[in-house]
C-alpha cells in the first residue's frame, strides 16, 4: 500500500532553518505596536507558533502592513464568505490544487485510513489561548459523538462505509483518527470552502456545555440569549462558518468585531495568526476587513464608482463593460479570472420525469444527444459573451487534469443535420402544420424550459437555443420561476427540463470525490429521484444501465486509495457522461471580473475564481494582500 | 363618546386574531418553508447542505410541528412581547428590527412633510384658480411624479448624486459613520443621503393629494354658505380656512389610518433600490426567505398600527367635522 505524506521531511526541515534565522529581523506590526507596548499582546515572535506556515511566495512579493480593505456583500449572513476567503485550514489546497498543511504542522496518512495531525506547538486561538490536541478531544467526544449536540452522529465525511473512526489524543500538538477503512472523503472535507471543523476553541466553548458548565449558569445563559435549551445555546455561540458570535476565538485571519445586525461589519487582524512570509513576518499584512451591506443590484455601480478595494461576488460579466470604464475615477483595476463551474448554463433532462411519455423521451439517448447537437453554442458565445467564452459541453475545464477533448467536442458541435436524422430515427417523423414534431400520441413536441428566473442571462441564452432547436422540429418554452419552487418541481418531476449552472466543480482532481457525476443528491436537476435514493434511501433506485455503472464508479472510488485507479474511475465517469448526454452544457468558462484598487498588490492578474476547490480568493493567500504605499493614498 | 371609544377598542381584538391568523396562513402559503429557501440559495453558490444538518435545523426551529402549533406558539410569544425568532439573522425579530425603526421614521416623517408642503399650496391654489393655466401646468406636475417610475427616478438621482456632488451610491450615509456616534458630520452625511428618497417617494403622493384637495375645495367653495359669506363682505384668506378647507380636509383626516403603517414600511422598492437601512427591505428579504416569525411578527405591527390609525382618524373626524355622528345607522 502506498502512503503519502504532506509533511514534507527534509524540504520542512530547511523551511524550519530558514525561518528562524530571518524570524528575528521581521519588526513589529505597527498596527499592533502600542497594545504591544502597554504589554496587552506578547511581541510577534511569541505570538507566532514555533514553526509557523510560510506559503509559497513564488510569484508574490513580500508587502508592507497596513490599512483597511473595504468589500461589499448584500445581506449580514454573507460575512461568513470572510472563512472561505481566510481560508485558514488544517490543510488547505494552493494555487496549484495541491493539498499542503496549513494549520497543522504536518499530516501522516497510512493507507488513507489513519491520520496523524501534528499541531504546530505555540499555535494560538485569536484570543491568546493555546490551540492543542484539547480542542480536537472537546470536538470529537463532546460534540460530534454527543447525543444532544449531534442526534445524527457524527458528519458524514467523518464516516468511512459508515464507521466512525477511533480517535486518540497522542499527546498535546497530536491527535489520530484511524478507520477500519479507507476514507479519501477526509482530508477533501477538510480542505473545503467551508471546512468541515474537526477542532473547537474548548476553552470558551465550554462555558455553553452542559457537561462542563453548572445549571445555574446554563440557564441563565440559555436565557440571555433567548434559546430554548442549551443545545440552541451552543449552536449558536459557536458558528465558526457563520461567524454571528464576535467573541467566539478563531484561527482566520482576520476577526469579525461586529455583533449583528448591522450595516457594517469590521473584521480586525487576528494578532495570533500562524503564517509568515519568506522575512518572517507576520500575515495578514492588511489590518482591517471592512464589509459594507448593500443590495445586489446597487453592487456594480458601488464597484464602479470606486467604494470597493477588492470584489467579485456580484459582479458578472455583464457589468465589464460598465466596470472597465469607471477604472480611471474609481481608482481600481478590472481583472478577469477564469471561473471553476463546468458550465456557466446547463440544460438538464428530468430523467425522473412524472408524465410517461416525458420520461421516456428523456431517458432516450438519441434525445439528448439530438438536444446537444441542435444548440448554436458558437452563435451564443458570440451574441451573449462577447466571443469570450468557450463552446463545450458539460464536462471538466480545459485547465483540469482530468480533461480531455473528446469529453468536450462531444456531441456538442452544432449539426442540425445529425440532429434531426437522430429525431427521425426515434420514430419522431411527423410534425404539425408549424414544422414541429409530433409525439407517438400525437401532442407537439413542445418542450418546457424552468429557470430559476434570476438572470435575464438565462433568458437570453435559452431565446438563441430556442431557435435553433425549432429548426430540429422542437418548440422550446421558458418558464422563469423562483428558485425553491423550480427545486421542488424538480424534484416531485413537475419539471421536464431545467436550467442550472454546470458541474459545480470543473477543476477536480482525481482524489477529490467524483460524487458530483454520480446520482449522489437530489439537488442534481438530470436524476433527483435517483440521488434522493442514494442519499436517503428513499424513492427509486437507478434503472438505466449506464447510470448504474456511475454508482459503481463513485462507490468503488470510495473504496480505492489508489491514485491511480481514482483517476481512471474519473476518466471512465466523464467518459460516460460525454456520451450519454446527462446534461447539456451550453456555453462554459464564462469569466470573473474581479475589482482590485490600485495600490492593492499581490492579487494575481490571471487566477480561477471558484467555489470548490478554490475558495474564492482563499487559494490565492488573500492575508498575502498588501496596499502599496507609494501609490497615491488620498485615492482611497 | 366614551362608550363608542370602548366598544370600537374591545372590537380590535377579534379584528387583530383573526389578520394573526391570515397573516400566518399567507406567509405559509408558498411551497416549502425558510430551510428550503435557504438551501436553494447555498446550492445557487455551491455550497452544499447535508440532509442531516437540515433535519437538525428543523427540529432546532421547531419547523417540524404542525402549522397551528407554530402558530400558537408565535402569537403567545408575540402577546407577551416576543416577536419570535429570525432565522436568517439567527437573532431575535426586536433585535433585527430595533436599530432600523428610527432611520425608518426618520425618512417617512420628511416624505410626508415634503408631500404635504408640496400637496397643499398647490391644491389650494389650483382650487382656488381653476381651469388656469396655472392650474394646468402644476397639475401636470404632480402627475409627472406620480407617473415617473419611483425606482427608475432613484437610479437617475442616485447616479446624477455620485457624479455632481460625490455623494456615495445608496445607502443613508457614507460608509464611515455607520457605527460611529452621532456627530456634526454625521447629520450632514445623512442630509446628503436623504433628499435622495424623500424627494422620489413624496413626489409620487403628491399627484393624488393635489387631486383630491382640489376636488374637495372645489366642491366647497360652491356652496350656499361660501356664496353667503363672501357676500357679507367676509375676507377672502378667512372666508377659504375658515370652513371650505376645514371640511375638506376630511380625506385627509381619514388617511392618518393608513399614514401610520406607511411610517414603518413606507415605499418599500425605493428602499431596496436604494439600499436604505429602513425596515422596507427587511420585510420584503423575509417573506422572500419565508423568514416566517421575522415577518409574521412585521405584518402584525403593520395591521395593529392601521388599527390604531383608523381609530385615531375616526376620533380626529369625529372632531373636525360636526356633521360626522358617532351612533350613526338606526336614525334613518
Amino acid at each position: 500500500m502506498k502512503a503519502f505524506s504532506l509533511l514534507q521531511g527534509l524540504g520542512l526541515s530547511l523551511i524550519l532553518l530558514t525561518t528562524e534565522a530571518v524570524a528575528g529581523v521581521a519588526t513589529e506590526i505597527p498596527y499592533l505596536q502600542p497594545q504591544v507596548d502597554a504589554r496587552q499582546l506578547p511581541p510577534m515572535q511569541q505570538r507566532l507558533p514555533e514553526v509557523p506556515a510560510m506559503p509559497s511566495f513564488a510569484d508574490r512579493e513580500t508587502g508592507q502592513y497596513g490599512g483597511r480593505l473595504r468589500m461589499l456583500m448584500s445581506k449580514a449572513k454573507d460575512i461568513r464568505q470572510m472563512v472561505v476567503f481566510g481560508y485558514a485550514r488544517l490543510v488547505g489546497y494552493d494555487a496549484h490544487l495541491q493539498l499542503r498543511a496549513d494549520i497543522l504542522q504536518g499530516i501522516e496518512v497510512e493507507d488513507n485510513r489513519v491520520f496523524t495531525l501534528q499541531l504546530r506547538p505555540g499555535m494560538r486561538w485569536s484570543d491568546g489561548h493555546p490551540f492543542t490536541a484539547e480542542d480536537f478531544r472537546f470536538y470529537w467526544e463532546d460534540i460530534a459523538s454527543n447525543a444532544t449536540l449531534s442526534p445524527f452522529g457524527p458528519p458524514k465525511a467523518m464516516l468511512a462505509q459508515g464507521e466512525a473512526p477511533r480517535f486518540e489524543v497522542l499527546d498535546r500538538y497530536r491527535v489520530r483518527f484511524s478507520w477500519p477503512h479507507p476514507n479519501p472523503y477526509f482530508l477533501p472535507a477538510l480542505a473545503g470552502p467551508r471546512p468541515l471543523f474537526i477542532y473547537m476553541p474548548a476553552h470558551y466553548m465550554k462555558q455553553f456545555h452542559a457537561d462542563f458548565q453548572d445549571k445555574a449558569e446554563l440557564d441563565r445563559l440559555i436565557e440571555q440569549a433567548h434559546k430554548r435549551n442549551w443545545r440552541g445555546l451552543f449552536v449558536e455561540m459557536g458558528r465558526q462558518y457563520k461567524l454571528t458570535n464576535p467573541d467566539l476565538p478563531s484561527l482566520q485571519p482576520w476577526v469579525n468585531t461586529t455583533r449583528p445586525p448591522a450595516e457594517r461589519f469590521l473584521f480586525r487582524r487576528n494578532p495570533y495568526f500562524h503564517r509568515v512570509d519568506p522575512q518572517g513576518q507576520q500575515l495578514p499584512y492588511i489590518d482591517e476587513v471592512e464589509i459594507n451591506l448593500a443590495s445586489t443590484g446597487l453592487i456594480p455601480a458601488k464597484a464602479g464608482s470606486g467604494e470597493v478595494d477588492l470584489q467579485a461576488r456580484y459582479l458578472r460579466m455583464d457589468n465589464y463593460t460598465f466596470l472597465k470604464e469607471g477604472e480611471q475615477n474609481g481608482h481600481y483595476r478590472v481583472f478577469l479570472w477564469e471561473t471553476g463551474r463546468g458550465a456557466q448554463i446547463a440544460l438538464y433532462p428530468n430523467l425522473n420525469a412524472k408524465d410517461p411519455r416525458w420520461r421516456e423521451l428523456m431517458q432516450d439517448v438519441r434525445f439528448r444527444r439530438a438536444l446537444s447537437l441542435a444548440v448554436n453554442r458558437h452563435e451564443i458565445n458570440q451574441v451573449v459573451y462577447f466571443g469570450l467564452a468557450r463552446k463545450m459541453a458539460n464536462t471538466v475545464l480545459p485547465e483540469c487534469p482530468l480533461y480531455k477533448e473528446s469529453f468536450a467536442t462531444a456531441w456538442s458541435d452544432f449539426d442540425l443535420q445529425a440532429a434531426n436524422q437522430l429525431l427521425d430515427e426515434m420514430g419522431l417523423t411527423k410534425r404539425d402544420n408549424r414544422g414541429i414534431r409530433l409525439l407517438p400520441d400525437g401532442s407537439p413536441l413542445e418542450l418546457m424550459v424552468q429557470t430559476a428566473g434570476e438572470s435575464t442571462e438565462e433568458t437570453d441564452v435559452l431565446s438563441l437555443v430556442e431557435d435553433s432547436w425549432r429548426q430540429a422540429g422542437i418548440k422550446l418554452y421558458v418558464k422563469p420561476t423562483q428558485r425553491e419552487v423550480l427545486r421542488n418541481r424538480v424534484f416531485s418531476g413537475d419539471a421536464v427540463m431545467s436550467a442550472w449552472y454546470g458541474l459545480p466543480n470543473g477543476l477536480p482532481i482525481a482524489n477529490m470525490s467524483p460524487e458530483q457525476l454520480a446520482p449522489t443528491h437530489q439537488d442534481q436537476y438530470q436524476w433527483p429521484q435517483w440521488g434522493r435514493y442514494y442519499e436517503t434511501g428513499e424513492g427509486e433506485s437507478p434503472t438505466l444501465m449506464a447510470v448504474k455503472e456511475l454508482v459503481n464508479l463513485n462507490n468503488a472510488w470510495g473504496r480505492t486509495d489508489s491514485f491511480a485507479y481514482q483517476t481512471e474511475i474519473w476518466q471512465r465517469m466523464l467518459q460516460i457522461h460525454a456520451d450519454q448526454v446527462f446534461s447539456i452544457g451550453l456555453v462554459s468558462g464564462v469569466l470573473q471580473p474581479i475589482v482590485v484598487h490600485k495600490s492593492l498588490r499581490n492579487v494575481p492578474e490571471k487566477a480561477f475564481y471558484n467555489w470548490d476547490p478554490g475558495a474564492y480568493f482563499g487559494v490565492h493567500n488573500m492575508p498575502a494582500f498588501y496596499f502599496s504605499q507609494e501609490a497615491d493614498h488620498a485615492s482611497r | 363618546m366614551l362608550s363608542y371609544l370602548g366598544k370600537r377598542i374591545a372590537l380590535m381584538i377579534p379584528t387583530l386574531i383573526v389578520i394573526s391568523i391570515l397573516v400566518f396562513i399567507i406567509i405559509q402559503l408558498p411551497p416549502g418553508d425558510y430551510l428550503e429557501s435557504y438551501i436553494a440559495e447555498l446550492e445557487s453558490q455551491g455550497e452544499s447542505v447535508d440532509p442531516q444538518k437540515i433535519a437538525f435545523l428543523r427540529e432546532e426551529y421547531g419547523l417540524d410541528k404542525p402549522l397551528w402549533e407554530q402558530y400558537i406558539t408565535w402569537a403567545g410569544g408575540f402577546l407577551q412581547g416576543d416577536l419570535g425568532y429570525s432565522f436568517e439573522y439567527n437573532l431575535p425579530v426586536a433585535e433585527v428590527i430595533g436599530d432600523k425603526m428610527w432611520l425608518t421614521i426618520l425618512v417617512s416623517f420628511f416624505t410626508i412633510l415634503v408631500t404635504w408642503l408640496i400637496a397643499f399650496p398647490i391644491g389650494i391654489y389650483s382650487a382656488t384658480h381653476p381651469y388656469s393655466w396655472s392650474d394646468y401646468s402644476l397639475t401636470l406636475l404632480g402627475f409627472l411624479g406620480l407617473a415617473t417610475p419611483n425606482f427608475l427616478l432613484a437610479l437617475v438621482l442616485l447616479y446624477l448624486a455620485n457624479r455632481y456632488f460625490g455623494t456615495s451610491i445608496g445607502g443613508l450615509m457614507d460608509p464611515e459613520f455607520l457605527d460611529q456616534p452621532w456627530s456634526w458630520a454625521k447629520l450632514v452625511s445623512v442630509l446628503e443621503h436623504l433628499w435622495i428618497p424623500v424627494l422620489v417617494i413624496g413626489t409620487s403622493g403628491t399627484a393624488g393629494m393635489i387631486r383630491r384637495l382640489r376636488a374637495n375645495l372645489m366642491d366647497e367653495l360652491r356652496k350656499p354658505y361660501v356664496v353667503t359669506g363672501r357676500a357679507k363682505g367676509l375676507g377672502e384668506t378667512r372666508l377659504l380656512v375658515k370652513y371650505p378647507l376645514r371640511i375638506s380636509l376630511n380625506f385627509f383626516i381619514a388617511d392618518i389610518g393608513s399614514l401610520l403603517p406607511s411610517i414603518i414600511s413606507g415605499a418599500e422598492v425605493v428602499a431596496v433600490v436604494l439600499s436604505l437601512p429602513t425596515t422596507g427591505p427587511i420585510l420584503l428579504a423575509a417573506l422572500q426567505s419565508q423568514d416566517m416569525y421575522l415577518a409574521g411578527s412585521f405584518l402584525m405591527f403593520l395591521a395593529i398600527l392601521t388599527v390604531i390609525g383608523v381609530l385615531v382618524s375616526d376620533i380626529a373626524l369625529a372632531l373636525l367635522d360636526p356633521r360626522i355622528r358617532l351612533q350613526g345607522g338606526a336614525q334613518r
